[in-house]
């Protein structure tokens, strides 16, 4: 169409998309020994729009009133063309979501690459874990179901034990003494606004600081010497690629493991009156749980637990400096061996206790 | 209005005449400013701080609900041991008949906010999340719970309903 390379040069001129392509894409520098496993950030902006796109889509039907959420959620579910697979979609990303954050951020640990000049990365990186794990349990009470709301009643009653504070933080949150319908209130504005709005601003900081520092080498080579590609064609095919094993991953549940994301308490809507047997949270907070149990002070268990959380969160100033001696690197790599077998060990406990 | 030389060189070379007696006023201005700025952000701040305040319920004498959102007869009691409602401030409560006495409980455990049930058999209250064990008293003696059951005194109202009263440590 002869009226289209006009308009598109009338835009061009305006918003110089030509250069910002080139500078983005084919004049961007990569080292060439990225892998697959360095592509975990797109994996993790890839399930970000899942969310947004099926979460728009469930806004259509879904009420968020203790009277009706349930036999919304099951309208969508049973009634609805195709609410099946947008409901799914969105569950079951969420845990491919949690779980390429994971990665990401161990993988992060792992090479070192929080140190400088990275760590603004780093802590938005952990701002971003934070912000993931709170939409999951933001959405986890949703649908109202016997599963989310004593799953929600133990993990926001973790709170109250706090010397002092711990009563008013509990019901801060919960809006109630108890979860109530003034809690699902503020669990869905959480989880459908502030929480997205949120992730969406600390992604934009994230890249930019990434575009700011340039990406980490892997294997500790030198960034001046090593071998560079443009990004595209050739990271964007690697990154293609792990998008198209998320949606397999994430097909893989909904077809052939539904029970992940719905157990028996889930298809029973929420009855205030009655505990049922042996709760448990999601996979990723089952270390929490597990090691709340375990250790035999509750305000103890969460402290430890928030200075772990403090540790991690300012690593990039603690374990500073580019080299160091061999002891330092040993000792440095048992403990976070240590820790990672730890905290899957506190899973897998959690799960079969 | 003189233009500013670009060469910065040709700019420190230059004479400074700054006008040192305007900055007191400058000074003045400025935390002017910032108190308007931070009155204004109050305003703002204060409204949500309430808007999102949470719902207390009210305090003192109740009686026990049932699940349909009624209150539950006393002579319930004659032909069922245990009754379970919702009682002062909302909360999950058990009114169980044990040894001739009638002892009313919240039914939150007082670890992670799980509610107890009562084992006859056993006369003992049981968390079915973490298992947390508390005697007929509402006494824990095992698992995680820090502290014992609220108990609440039970007596029979003027309407034959389950009344309950907060029992103050």
């Amino acid at each position: 169409m002869p009226i289209i390379r006009p308009v598109l040069n009338w835009i061009d001129e305006r918003l110089r998309i030509h250069a910002i392509i080139r500078a983005t894409l084919t004049e961007y520098m990569v080292p060439a020994n990225l892998t697959l496993w360095h592509t975990l950030g797109f994996v993790l902006v890839t399930c970000f729009v899942i969310q947004v796109v099926t979460g728009m889509l469930l806004l259509v039907y879904y009420v968020p009133d203790t009277g009706r959420a349930f036999d919304t959620v099951k309208f969508i579910t049973n009634k609805v063309p195709y609410g099946w697979l947008i409901r799914d979609l969105h569950a079951m990303t969420s845990h491919v979501f949690v779980l390429a954050i994971f990665l990401h951020m161990a993988s992060t640990l792992w090479m070192r690459a929080y140190r400088t000049p990275r760590e603004l990365q780093w802590i938005t990186g952990m701002i971003l874990l934070g912000l993931v794990l709170a939409a999951g349990l933001s959405g986890y009470l949703l649908p109202w179901s016997q599963l989310s709301y004593w799953a929600t009643t133990v993990a926001t009653n973790a709170a109250g034990s706090i010397p002092r504070i711990g009563h008013t933080l509990v019901l801060w949150i919960r809006g109630t003494p108890n979860v109530s319908q003034y809690t699902l209130g503020r669990f869905f504005a959480m989880h459908v606004s502030i929480i997205p709005f949120s992730i969406l601003a600390v992604i934009g900081m994230h890249l930019l600081f990434l575009r700011l520092t340039g990406i980490a080498v892997p294997g500790g080579e030198d960034k001046a010497t090593v071998r560079k590609v443009p990004f595209f064609p050739h990271m964007v095919t690697k990154e293609l690629a792990s998008v198209f094993g998320t949606l397999i991953l994430v097909n893989l549940l909904i077809f052939y493991f539904p029970q992940v994301n719905f157990p028996e308490d889930a298809l029973i809507p929420a009855n205030p009156l009655e505990t049922p047997a042996h709760i448990k949270p999601h996979w990723y907070f089952l270390a929490n749980y597990q090691f709340l149990k375990i250790v035999p002070n509750e305000f103890l268990g969460i402290i430890l637990q928030v200075i772990v959380g403090v540790v991690l969160f300012f690593l990039p100033f603690l374990d500073r400096g580019k080299k160091s001696s061999r002891l330092y690197d040993g000792v440095f790599y048992t403990v976070v061996t240590l820790a990672i077998l730890g905290y899957i060990g506190l899973m897998v406990w959690g799960y079969y206790s | 209005m003189s233009d500013v030389p670009l060469d910065p060189e040709q700019r420190q070379s230059e004479p400074q005449h700054r006008d040192t007696s305007a900055q007191p006023r400058r000074n003045f201005l400025e935390w002017l400013l910032g108190v308007v700025v931070a009155v204004s952000a109050l305003t703002f701040v204060a409204p949500m701080v309430a808007y999102l305040s949470p719902r207390r319920t009210r305090k003192g004498t109740n009686v026990l609900m049932g699940s349909d959102g009624r209150p539950v007869p006393y002579k319930e009691l004659n032909t069922n041991p245990v009754v379970a409602g919702v009682g002062v401030n909302g909360e999950p409560t058990l009114v169980v008949k044990y040894s001739g006495e009638v002892r009313a409980f919240s039914a939150v455990c007082t670890h992670l906010g799980c509610l107890v049930k009562w084992n006859a058999a056993k006369s003992e209250f049981l968390c079915p999340c973490h298992g947390g064990v508390f005697d007929a008293n509402g006494v824990n003696v095992s698992g995680p719970p820090p502290k014992p059951l609220k108990r609440y005194k039970v007596f029979a109202t003027a309407e034959g309903e389950i009344g309950l009263e907060e029992v103050r440590a």
